[in-house]
């Protein structure tokens, strides 16, 4: 009997052993830099702290406590607004880029490099030459144009209402690059054999493009959306950089909120609290996503 | 063959693996003390390595048995709690004067109140940087300089504006009103802004309570055991329409207060960008020598006084210690900033360090200026003042009415009681609003900036 049994677990181990080995390394290292701080801080929201050691359990009186600051209900909305305005500005970009780059007939690999260049910027440095152009004074890049053209000089990041807006057109000219290569890709797996009976067919560029292109890249469109949803919802620098939440939390979000408490209250437990909430919300949206998704190819 | 030789590999690196960082640090031989110096200076400064170098060696020729490692740490938040909480911190650091109680609160503090008291400088220490440095009694800190809010101008913007006397010294505005008259005319006659107003973060809301005082405006107050904030008050109205006035009605601020922070202040100072700041003693090295004003240049007066009064903000930077440190550790490192000259010990070492430190900012292009006591032992501030008069590099009479004026004790106040940073952030808010908006409705921004202080007392102290 244990015969067989030790007979079969070297057999497993024979077949898989080897396989399971490799994967240890990867498996220790995402476990110790991901999943268990991804547990870990689930934990932190739920005990009181003193620094980062936990005293007692405090059920969920940290998320009571974050619901109940001032500045979460503007954080929320900000987060929101930041995502749906870079689904109606940073969504359609790299499209577009996409469809135009591939329908040229010189200069494609130019314009590829061209539109990937923002992307090798690094993040701090596109984030302070953007606050260079957005300066709201006579000495602003924009307001100097905007001067020759005869105009006033305006308020940019410093008007409540532009500030989200223009800080996702920051992101957008930074990220939209590397998105339109992937959308370019897309394009080429489209059989030209659909165009050629589009074209037979009589259909003119746009019919093309709403009748064969577009739809040949919508699981492509899918996945991007979502993925642009959860990194969207988790912007930090920008603002941080840019106007450090204002004017009058104008433009803070959830995750620089989460900052707030971590790195200027040492309020671990508090951050945590944050962090899961967006977490959470974020399943939310995935799944929802996912759910609207199945019913449609249904 | 191959397949046992593949799992064989692939053990060997997974050992390779798990035991690649396991090597322990081998640390310095045991029994014998040795500190590590946060404090000390970072790699560009050269001269002030240099100075630390000397110090090092006039320590160990009193203490030859303790090792001085210098171990340059800048205080920042991100990486302060890992190294806390690691037991890596350096034996003694400095930090900034907002982060005392935060650190104390979370028990990050080592208790220096022993050592203070077997030294005796408990007793020597200003009060109320006592107070700053405390909690339940018990002292977790020493004061590298006490500083007091004023006003710090380039004078060659006043003097290209013509705002001098007969002996080319800044006419500096005595009360609030007379800051935007000053300011107008500076930006008329020389294109800079008037004044550098900062309403980016905290440190925005920081400066608006010393202006605001001045309007009579007082934040929070105690009311049986309760606090009461007091945002909304028709004199912090005040203050918050004189800051709108002189963005919208004389418009001598520069370009965007939202954008502007403790060291774009400075900038702007020292660059010339702008011609007033409000700032502390202990900060003159930001304007010459990291951005490049001459010495000379730089004049400091007293905060402007409002309708009820001058006021200025008073604090102290503190030097904090390890919470692994040994009591042994501890008091090496007391001993050597007892060689720098920055403890309240007259002795000979004490003042050749006063003396070097006095050079080397003579030296770097800093004004060398008395402290601002953060000690009381009165021999102590003598011989502080003898040994850096021979290395005065200033025309004192540039900050004389600052130190008149910090000298007054009714004149100095401490930072507002509790849940100081939440308070500034909610008046940075109101700030922002008012500095991009010309007709923000003040009143109704103070009532939600109240609603949302209190309730942060309410959650908090009041609990």
């Amino acid at each position: 009997m244990t015969d067989t049994i030790r007979h079969r677990a070297a057999k497993v181990f024979r077949r898989n052993g080897a396989g399971w080995l490799l994967m240890l390394p990867g498996i220790i290292l995402f476990g110790f830099f991901a999943w268990v701080p991804l547990l870990e801080s689930i934990r932190l929201s739920l005990y009181n702290v003193q620094g980062i050691t936990l005293q007692d359990f405090a059920g969920l009186s940290h998320y009571v406590s974050v619901f109940r600051h001032p500045d979460f209900v503007a954080a929320v909305r900000n987060t929101f607004s930041y995502t749906l305005w870079s689904l109606v500005i940073g969504f359609p970009v790299p499209i577009i880029m996409a469809l135009i780059i591939s329908e040229l007939r010189r200069g494609k690999s130019l314009f590829k490099v061209g539109i990937y260049l923002p992307n090798i910027v690094p993040g701090m440095a596109m984030v302070l030459m953007f606050s260079f152009i957005f300066i709201p004074g006579e000495t602003g890049v924009l307001n100097i144009i905007r001067d020759r053209l005869g105009a006033e000089p305006f308020g940019w990041l410093t008007n409540p209402k532009w500030t989200i807006p223009l800080i996702v057109m920051a992101l957008t000219w930074k990220g939209a690059g590397a998105t339109a290569l992937l959308y370019i890709a897309g394009l080429q797996t489209i059989d030209s054999q659909l165009y050629d009976a589009a074209i037979i067919d009589g259909a003119g560029i746009g019919r093309r493009i709403f009748h064969v292109t577009l739809p040949g890249l919508y699981n492509l469109m899918r996945i991007l959306l979502i993925l642009q949803v959860i990194s969207v919802f988790q912007i930090l620098y920008e603002p941080l950089v840019m106007t450090n939440g204002g004017p009058n939390n104008a433009s803070l979000s959830l995750m620089q909120l989460m900052f707030r408490y971590a790195f200027t209250d040492y309020n671990y437990s508090l951050a945590s609290a944050v962090s899961v909430i967006i977490c959470l919300m974020l399943i939310i949206l995935t799944v929802l996503y996912m759910k609207m998704n199945k019913e449609q190819d249904a | 063959m191959k397949r046992t030789l593949s799992v064989l590999l692939m053990i060997a690196c997974l050992t390779g693996f798990l035991f690649a960082n396991g090597q322990k640090d081998s640390g310095a031989a045991k029994g014998a003390t040795s500190i590590k110096l946060g404090i000390w200076p970072e790699d560009t400064l050269t001269g002030d390595i240099e100075m630390h170098k000397g110090y090092v060696k006039a320590f160990n020729e009193i203490y030859p048995d303790i090792k001085v490692i210098p171990a340059y740490y800048k205080y920042a938040t991100d990486t302060y709690v890992p190294l806390a909480v690691s037991g890596k911190l350096p034996t003694i650091y400095e930090t900034w004067f907002t982060e005392p109680q935060k650190i104390m609160k979370n028990g990050f503090a080592r208790d220096i109140t022993a050592e203070l008291k077997e030294l005796g400088w408990d007793k020597k220490m200003n009060e109320s940087v006592r107070n700053l440095l405390s909690s339940d009694g018990k002292i977790y800190g020493v004061p590298r300089d006490a500083y007091a809010l004023g006003l710090m101008i380039n004078a060659d913007l006043f003097k290209e504006a013509g705002l001098v006397d007969g002996d080319g010294l800044p006419l500096y505005p005595k009360t609030w009103d007379e800051l935007a008259k000053t300011a107008v005319i500076i930006k008329e006659k020389t294109g800079a802004a008037g004044l550098c107003l900062l309403a980016k973060d905290n440190a925005g809301g920081w400066h608006f309570t010393n202006i605001a005082w001045g309007f009579g405006a007082n934040f929070v107050v105690q009311k049986g055991n309760k606090w009461v904030g007091q945002l909304n008050s028709p004199e912090s109205a005040a203050a918050f329409q004189y800051v709108s006035d002189l963005k919208w009605k004389y418009d001598v601020l520069t370009p965007n207060p939202t954008n502007e922070d403790w060291g774009t202040g400075f900038r702007a100072i020292g660059t010339g960008s702008a011609a007033m700041y409000i700032a502390a003693q202990d900060a003159v090295n930001q304007p010459t020598q990291v951005n490049g004003l001459p010495a000379t240049s730089l004049a400091m007066a007293p905060v402007p006084a409002g309708p009820a009064g001058q006021f200025s903000l008073m604090g102290g930077t503190p030097y904090m210690f390890s919470k692994s440190a040994t009591d042994e550790e501890v008091k090496a490192a007391l001993k050597y900033l007892e060689i720098m000259g920055k403890a309240p010990v007259v002795s000979e070492t004490g003042l050749a360090g006063l003396e070097a430190d006095a050079k080397n900012r003579a030296d770097e292009g800093i004004p060398v200026i008395p402290a601002f006591p953060a000690w009381t032992d009165k021999a102590y501030l003598k011989a502080q003042q003898d040994a850096i008069d021979a290395y005065i590099n200033v025309d004192m009479r540039m900050f004389d009415s600052y130190y008149e004026k910090v000298s007054e004790e009714s004149n100095l106040r401490t930072e507002e009681p509790v849940e100081t940073q939440a308070l500034y952030a909610e008046l940075t808010k109101v700030l922002q609003s008012v500095m991009v908006d010309e007709n923000a409705d003040i009143p109704a921004l103070l009532e939600m900036a109240q609603k949302n202080y209190q309730r942060i007392l309410d959650d908090t102290v009041n609990k």
